[in-house]
């Protein structure tokens, strides 16, 4: 089964490009933050 | 004693907060860890350190997400049972909880999904920016957490407005409420020790059981070194915030230490049987002047008892006084632990040679989270009768509902809780109880799937 919890690249495996990788990072990041947002607006909408 | 709503939603507000402090007690600890092993493999390569953050990392994932959910249904108590209080106190304190969300949650929020599966896509060195983010989040969170609570217990920079309500007049006195330095660093320092705690159990454990591998003996030594510095200085930290107990609040120094009378050279009772009744103490084992001594810097110091005190405005003695006992009875034991471990690891071949201290360790494992429940019933229970120390009594904050209400809610929480909290925190020993292991050289299976560990256990 494929690792929920993403492990190091390995020794000598190539990074992908710098670019790429920011991505990633902004993407990720924006998709938590988004997440969060979503889940907080939900939870106060139990509120009214 | 007649269980009305205000001791049902008392009783509802410790069950809940006293399982939800659980999980940050120990998330703000592993999260600094975290960061701090991912920062040690960067430099050093050193497998081990990656080893054992693989397999911290899974216990922090499911600890972060109990904690949050345990978190949310306090914030619904503020306004289910405690509606007057938000009434009231909502224009100060409801910021300083936004705070939290919008600077802490938010950016662990954002980084936590980066940290946990983004380290090949990534790379090493942003993952190490996203865990260290989270570990800044969790401080963050703290300290809004312990700026709103330490305002509760010594209100500043406020003003009252006619219809009762509270609002803030200066924000920096909100925030930076005198006793709160004192408190921040005394739960931040208990969270490295509950999370040293267990971090040196689990590899204590894995050690006993399968052998010293290099991970769990990392992994004890690095919790032998945080308790040594963190259990002595927190007796410091703890000791200083005392002091400003006795300053801010000190009805709940004299309940603290069973104080009675105002006098000079107040004994320490080291065990006592504090009765409000006969105003008293039944028993005690006392050790003469030191009381004075301990609270005020001398002996010849005079020191308010409760007596001092109306007794409508006097917490409750008892419970107090006890969890006091136990809270500093168990940093005495982790300061013996500490210094047990440096020996071993200064003078001896090491810790992880010596199966007594190995089983201290793992005796010790829960010991910081009962120090912190334990300390936080010091600090609840010893602001009564109020909620707002001098302002607003707990009887006065409660919602106006009835004891049926409060009661089958609070039966629900405790239904609820035992099932999903006794599912999550055994899948979470189960995990600590497989303990750090270094990958052999020639492991080509990803490690880090927290389900695919949790049958690993299952089938072991």
């Amino acid at each position: 089964m494929r690792a929920i919890i993403e492990p190091p690249p390995e020794a000598g495996e190539p990074l992908a490009p710098l670019w790429k990788r920011l991505a990633w990072f902004g993407g990720l990041s924006l998709t938590g933050a988004l997440s969060c947002a979503v889940i907080a607006y939900a939870l106060k909408s139990l509120l009214r | 004693m007649e269980l009305d709503a205000l001791i049902l939603s008392r009783l509802q507000f410790a069950f809940t907060i006293a399982f939800h402090i659980i999980f940050p007690s120990f998330t703000i600890g592993l999260a600094s860890y975290l960061a701090v092993l991912e920062g040690l493999w960067l430099v050093t390569r050193n497998e081990a350190f990656k080893a054992l953050y693989l397999f911290w990392v899974k216990v922090f994932a499911i600890s972060f997400g109990m904690g949050v959910v345990s978190g949310v249904v306090l914030s619904y108590q503020l306004g289910t049972n405690w509606s007057v209080f938000s009434q009231v106190a909502s224009p100060v304190i409801g910021p300083l909880l936004a705070f939290e969300v919008l600077t802490a949650f938010f950016l662990e929020a954002s980084f936590l999904g980066v940290m946990l599966f983004g380290w090949k896509k990534v790379g090493p060195r942003l993952h190490f920016a996203a865990t260290t983010l989270v570990a800044i989040g969790t401080l963050i969170s703290a300290f809004w957490i312990l700026s709103a609570n330490s305002w509760m217990q010594h209100p500043t920079g406020f003003e009252t407005l006619p219809d009762g309500t509270l609002r803030a007049a200066d924000w920096w006195k909100v925030i930076f409420s005198p006793t709160f330095p004192e408190r921040f660093a005394h739960m931040v320092l208990a969270a490295y020790l509950t999370t040293a705690l267990v971090v040196g159990a689990a590899s204590a454990w894995r050690i006993l059981k399968r052998g010293a591998d290099e991970a769990p003996c990392l992994g004890l030594r690095m919790a032998i070194g945080m308790f040594a510095i963190a259990a002595p200085l927190q007796l410091v930290v703890g000791d200083l915030s005392g002091k400003e107990v006795m300053r801010v609040q000190p009805a709940k120094l004299a309940a603290i230490e069973a104080f009675w009378e105002t006098r000079t050279e107040q004994p320490f009772h080291i065990a006592a049987w504090p009765d409000r009744a006969t105003e008293g103490n039944r028993f005690e084992i006392s050790v003469p002047k030191l009381g004075s001594l301990i609270t005020a810097g001398s002996a010849a110091a005079e020191v308010k008892g409760l007596k001092a005190f109306a007794p409508q405005d006097r917490p409750p003695v008892f419970i107090v006084f006890w969890s006091f006992r136990v809270m500093v009875g168990l940093g005495l034991l982790m300061i013996a632990l500490g210094a047990w471990g440096g020996w071993l690891m200064w003078r001896t071949r090491g810790p992880e040679y010596s199966r007594p201290f190995l089983w201290a360790a793992v005796a010790m494992g829960p010991a910081g989270f009962v120090a912190v429940i334990a300390g936080w019933i010091v600090a609840e229970v010893g602001r009564q009768p109020y909620v707002i120390y001098g302002v607003l009594r707990t009887a006065d904050a409660v919602s106006p509902v009835g004891p049926g209400q409060v009661s089958a809610s609070l039966l629900a929480f405790m239904i609820i809780y035992a099932v999903v909290f006794s599912v999550g925190a055994l899948y979470i020993l189960r995990l600590i109880g497989e303990g750090p292991e270094t990958p052999p050289e020639d492991a080509d299976e990803p490690p880090g799937n927290p389900l695919a560990a949790g049958t690993k256990g299952v089938r072991a």
